[in-house]
């Protein structure tokens, strides 16, 4: 197995599907030297591929915490819940909160409290998109492009929902998508990003991201997407960058 | 380049490092897809211009002050915010959009003339209006701040339209401040439009009080712009700034 990969990789320079991010600390917490208060995390296993991005609330004292225990107990619930064949989605998300809680104790949740979007392509190869509070969650499969988490929940830069807050699955939006022959590319962002996207430019930019990173090997890939979010170009921009994207390309057979 | 063969390994890899960053950021085309302005922090001012304010210079002193106060948002340069400024008028029959919101460096100032009647009611739903309207300010955008000025009574029905201001959604979140010039000012009516309980209103007993209360929102408004959280209120005590009013 490991060795169809190598030679599909290196040899064919073929890949089914990839996933890369990367997060920076925005300009405020870099002077004040206060920590990036965003998370993210990758992993591949048997589930399949899963990619997470987790945004601290600015105003908790253990934002950054909580937005990092985040992404660990999205991990841990997908591990467990992918075991269980046909068990709801709906599962999933209650698995999520409980974990982030346990994992989190005895810090109190309402001093972490955190975004939480993530992108799983299971190994049968549905996709769940989705997460609770604000951020970009977009999903483009051929040309049809969907925005799962866009537009603010709230307006005026003020975040109102995430872990520590919600008291109900019904605050997530998740959104399922069945297996395609089509290119499908899914991107997660935390609102350091989203609030500086012209908003119908979301098509433009996620072909940006194809064409400026599908070509790249992880570590470019890494390097490049953690440059761009460095030099983002919104001037006066403030806040921390997170970013994770997972692609399936579609290739001709040479 | 040439010059890192001369360098040690390491500074050399540096270099080279550094040089292809620079290329990647000559390169990078994501400023195509991002906003090419920073987050707007709306200031609304509404402003009576009814007939009274025209007697004991009133008008031109409330002129001058809203002038300096653009300039003074102009002249600074450490912001986190681009502050974007809005005039209405209530005065004569109607209330009226004097100043579209616009970045404060590109506005010309056109000054005011008193006229008629307070129809204060007209100015808070145009406020409302555009406060709610997401083409005008954005949810990106800081939380607007919203300043009331007037020297009399509104003469139009103005409970439903503050109602409504009060209770919008997006309006509701704006800070508001007021003042009263002259003995004249609805106390009750500018205390209604407060965002706080612990707010007050301004008095401008004498015209060049106006001046003073402009200084001290410009500098409410500058605070929060460099402050790592522009969203929040900023509470500055007149007094320890020396500003009489």
């Amino acid at each position: 197995m490991k060795l169809s990969w190598i030679f599909r990789e290196v040899f064919l320079g073929k890949k089914e599907i990839y996933s890369f991010g990367a997060s920076e600390c925005g300009p405020l917490h870099c002077s004040q030297k206060l920590p990036n208060e965003d998370a993210w995390l990758r992993l591949s296993g048997s589930f399949g591929l899963l990619a997470v991005v987790c945004d601290g609330m600015g105003s908790k004292p253990n934002a950054h915490i909580g937005s990092k225990i985040a992404c660990l107990a999205v991990k841990e619930s997908v591990q467990r819940w992918s075991k269980v064949s046909g068990a709801p989605i709906s599962y999933l998300l209650h698995l999520i909160e409980v974990t982030w809680r346990l994992r989190l104790h005895p810090i109190e949740p309402d001093t972490a409290v955190t975004t939480c979007l993530f992108i799983l392509v299971l190994k049968n190869k549905i996709w769940i998109v989705g997460g609770l509070g604000d951020g970009l969650v977009l999903v483009r499969t051929g040309t049809d492009l969907k925005v799962v988490v866009g537009e603010r929940e709230e307006d005026f830069s003020n975040q109102t929902n995430g872990l520590g807050i919600s008291k109900s699955t019904s605050s997530w939006s998740i959104m399922e998508l069945p297996p395609t022959n089509k290119e499908r590319i899914a991107v997660i962002a935390t609102d350091g990003i989203s609030d500086d996207l012209i908003p119908d430019q979301l098509d433009g930019f996620t072909q940006w991201l194809i064409d400026e990173f599908a070509k790249l090997n992880p570590y470019m890939r890494w390097r490049k997407l953690s440059n761009e979010l460095k030099n983002w170009p919104t001037p006066q921009h403030l806040d921390d960058k997170t970013l994770a994207v997972i692609h399936a390309p579609v290739y001709r057979e040479r | 380049m040439s010059n890192a063969k001369e360098l040690p390994n390491a500074l050399a890899h540096q270099t080279r490092d550094k040089a292809n960053h620079d290329k990647e950021d000559n390169m990078s085309t994501l400023k195509e897809f991002a906003m090419a302005s920073a987050r707007p922090l709306p200031v609304m001012l509404l402003l009576d211009i009814s007939g009274s304010m025209g007697t004991n210079g009133k008008i031109d002193i409330l002129n001058e002050a809203v002038s300096e106060m653009i300039e003074t948002f102009v002249g600074e340069d450490d912001f986190r915010a681009e502050i974007h400024v809005s005039v209405i008028t209530f005065g004569g029959q109607e209330a009226k959009l004097h100043l579209p919101l616009q970045p404060a460096d590109s506005i010309k100032w056109l000054p005011m003339k008193a006229k008629g009647r307070t129809p204060m009611g007209q100015a808070f739903s145009l406020a409302q209006q555009m406060i709610e309207d997401k083409s005008i300010i954005p949810s990106r955008a800081y939380r607007p701040t919203v300043i009331l000025v007037s020297d009399g009574v509104p003469t139009d029905d103005w409970h439903g339209p503050l109602d409504q201001l009060l209770n919008s959604e997006r309006a509701s979140k704006a800070i508001r401040f007021a003042m009263g010039v002259g003995e004249e000012a609805d106390n009750g009516t500018l205390n209604s439009f407060l965002s706080s309980n612990e707010a007050r209103v301004f008095h401008a007993h004498e015209a060049r009080n106006i001046k003073n209360f402009f200084k001290w929102v410009t500098m409410s408004v500058t605070t929060r712009t460099r402050s790592a959280t522009p969203d929040m209120e900023v509470n500055l005590n007149p007094n320890e700034i020396e500003l009489d009013f």
